[in-house]
């Protein structure tokens, strides 16, 4: 690192889907249970002030921040450290890890945080539960005082962050796993779910899956019916549905308005002689049809009837990966959310870390001013004539001048390494000019001089 | 000519005002179909809008110089158009029909220029109260028909766009939810039947009084008009007829009542 000093600086260890199989995640991956201890050992560490431990499936990630006003000691050297005790902690060799970790400091870290709690970084960008993760992760570190100023600020930045880039940009935008893509579907057909009926054929997980995300989106009762009475009244307790009997099948074709049907039948269920007949009783109200089965349920005649919109699972995927692509267009415009944000971070850490030196100089200085003046003003006594005052505060500036320039100056003389360094900062904070150079005259004179010359 | 068809002629400047902004707007709703920034519909409403208002201003100073839309079959076109413009305005800022725009604008505007384009711009020779008021309703009802028409017309794009699975097409991204285009047309068709029943009673009425033949073939058109739209709210609501089926009927029965208008125009320009 180029500033010296490093102190409150930001760094993350860790590897993700990106870079480590599912292999080597699953064995780094931290329980519950085993953060609290986990962090207690790092902030053990002198390197480390503050940590955040974030495990998901897909990520493990040791966020934290080097002690503030601590010279020395680098973001590097605590990511080091963070590093080796990923390997300790989880009983895995650090030469096998290599490859998987990666590390980020400061900025890049900042950039990598935003980027995951925006689910930038996510397998499927701008899913919405890496958010909901990474605030679990950092109220967990903060329940055992693991966090402070600098990581506080940080995830409470990434969380805004987060929630700005889904609100505007379309990156959450559109259904984007299988189970979603119902609501979808039936959005185009529908427009709002309000009141609409569900019936979901067959016991499959995905269908009692798709059902709930239909039931949020406001649909307002869930049919449930199988072959099996059993099962049916099972999964209709599962989805808070009303279990029917199978017999009942043509009934509540009429009564649906979206059919989930993922049944485990070889012939299709719903052929085109039985969706006429329930066309015609549900007096062509539009029924979409959602077969997830495989083999398939419907008949793909019945697509073609008027008013039945049928779709089966290569539709849903490819409802997805259409969604996904769109996502991923969107995520650049995130990104440049994410830019702006680590802008106005970094300035405020970096202000954070000039704040200690910038105190205490001020005190130093309040310090030596006053006890000059004191002693100043008790050598003066109370008979003092006019000229005495005026001797006795001249002689006090000169003393106050030479006290403060003191300890620089001789800092200064005894540098032996990076002396330019020194007279160049010394230069800059003073706003001193080595060589007084002549005002600069009004601009076009010394330009055509220079050109004669 | 006479001074008298030189004011009839005469649009106000209000007029090309709308003409131009009907053509942005229809220019913006087209350019929306296509990969469009997020800003490009509204813009297109607001567009609409204001030339819905100059295309008002226009009617009504005609208005006041006594060239009401029921004096002749272009004054007719004209406020058809600003009709539709108003009725699809009025829709636009609830439900997503971003898409019906580039339908309704390019119409309105070629509406418009065609009505003006047209010879038939003088008054009908003896037009009274009864002929004015039955071609002021027939304008109405076609105007809201012409707008159920467009929303059928939509609604059998989209259709058949969800049928083949179109998913990465604009329509299939972009439409209004079929059941919803298919209620809209409904209730257009509601609205504009009694009043497009209550001209064609005048209308007969008012033929009676000049002694036209009804053996005109306009009479048996504008019947198919109204037997298809008055066939579509019986079937919609003894039957169930709709979505698919009812987009056709709307727009068949619209086709006839174009076709009326298409008469009108050419006798009126022949001098029949």
């Amino acid at each position: 690192m180029a500033s010296a000093g490093g102190s409150g600086e930001l760094f993350v260890v860790g590897l993700s889907w990106r870079t480590a199989p599912v292999a080597v995640r699953e064995r780094l991956a931290f329980r519950d249970e085993e953060v609290a201890p986990a962090l207690a050992d790092l902030l053990g560490s002198p390197d480390i002030d503050e940590a955040v431990i974030l495990s998901t499936c897909n990520r493990v990630e040791i966020y934290g921040s080097t002690p503030p006003a601590q010279p020395g000691g680098s973001a590097v050297v605590a990511a080091a450290v963070a590093r080796s005790f990923l390997a300790r902690s989880r009983g895995v060799a650090a030469e096998g890890l290599a490859d998987h970790l990666y590390e980020r400091v400061d900025v890049d870290a900042i950039r990598h945080l935003f980027r995951v709690a925006a689910a930038l970084d996510s397998m499927v960008v701008g899913e919405s539960q890496i958010l909901g993760q990474l605030k679990g992760a950092y109220g967990a570190a903060a329940r055992v005082q693991a966090t402070g100023a600098v990581l506080g600020r940080s995830m409470e930045k990434a969380f805004q962050v987060a929630k700005r880039v889904r609100s505007e940009t379309g990156i959450s935008r559109g259904a984007a796993n299988v189970s979603s893509v119902a609501v979808e579907l039936a959005r185009r057909v529908f427009g709002d779910l309000d009141g609409k009926t569900i019936l979901v054929i067959g016991a499959g997980k995905m269908s009692a899956l798709a059902a709930r995300h239909l039931r949020v989106a406001g649909a307002r009762s869930i049919l449930v019916t199988n072959r099996s009475p059993e099962k049916a009244a099972e999964l209709a307790a599962e989805v808070e549905g009303t279990a029917r009997p199978w017999a009942e099948l043509p009934a509540l074709l009429a009564e649906a308005d979206v059919v989930l049907s993922s049944t485990g039948a070889t012939q299709p269920i719903l052929d085109p002689k039985l969706m006429k007949g329930a066309m015609k009783a549900r007096r062509w109200r539009p029924l979409v049809v959602v077969d997830i089965a495989v083999p398939r349920d419907a008949d793909p005649a019945i697509g073609k009837l008027d008013g039945v919109y049928l779709f089966d699972i290569d539709d849903l995927e490819r409802v997805v990966s259409e969604n996904l692509k769109e996502r991923q267009k969107e995520a650049d415009a995130a990104l440049s959310i994410v830019e702006v944000e680590v802008t106005e971070l970094r300035r405020w850490l970096r202000a954070q870390r000039v704040v200690p030196t910038i105190r205490s100089l001020r005190e130093h200085f309040h310090h030596v001013a006053m006890g000059e003046a004191e002693r100043c003003i008790t050598g003066l006594g109370p008979q003092a004539s006019a000229a005495d005052v005026e001797k006795a505060i001249r002689r006090m500036s000169e003393l106050i001048a030479n006290k403060l320039l003191h300890t620089p100056l001789s800092a200064l003389k005894a540098t032996e390494q990076d002396l330019d360094t020194m007279v160049q900062v010394t230069q800059r904070l003073f706003a001193l000019t080595d060589a007084p150079e002549p005002a600069p005259a009004a601009a076009p004179e010394p330009l055509i001089q220079g050109k004669k010359g | 000519m006479t001074d008298a068809t030189v004011i009839t002629v005469a649009p106000s400047p209000a007029f090309y005002v709308a003409l131009i902004l009907y053509g942005v707007a229809a220019l913006l709703y087209v350019s929306a179909f296509v990969e469009a920034p997020r800003w490009m519909v509204p813009a297109a409403r607001w567009a609409l809008l204001a030339a819905f208002v100059t295309h008002g201003i226009d009617i009504g100073w005609r208005g006041v110089l006594h060239v009401h839309p029921a004096t002749s079959v272009r004054e007719a076109l004209g406020f058809l158009s600003w009709v539709m413009v108003g009725g699809y305005l009025w829709w636009a800022w609830r439900v997503k029909l971003a898409m019906l725009g580039a339908f309704v604008a390019p119409a309105a505007l070629a509406i418009l220029a065609l009505a003006r384009l047209s010879p038939s711009g003088e008054p009908m020779a003896g037009l009274s109260a009864l002929g004015r008021v039955h071609i002021s309703l027939a304008t109405l009802g076609v105007a809201i028909f012409a707008l159920a028409t467009a929303i059928a017309v939509m609604y059998l794009f989209e259709d058949r766009s969800i049928k083949r699975k179109e998913f990465d097409r604009v329509l299939f991204k972009r439409g209004a939810a079929l059941e919803t285009l298919d209620r809209l047309s409904h209730r257009l068709v509601v609205i504009g039947f009694p009043i497009f029943t209550a001209s064609v009673m005048l209308g007969v009425v008012w033929g009676a009084q000049r002694a036209e033949l009804l053996s005109r073939p306009e009479w048996w058109i504008a019947l198919v008009t109204w037997a298809s739209f008055g066939g579509l709210l019986v079937a919609r609501t003894t039957h169930g007829w709709r979505g698919r089926k009812a987009a056709v009927l709307t727009i068949m029965g619209f086709t006839a009542s174009v076709a009326v208008l298409a008469i009108y125009l050419a006798r009126r320009a022949l001098g029949g």
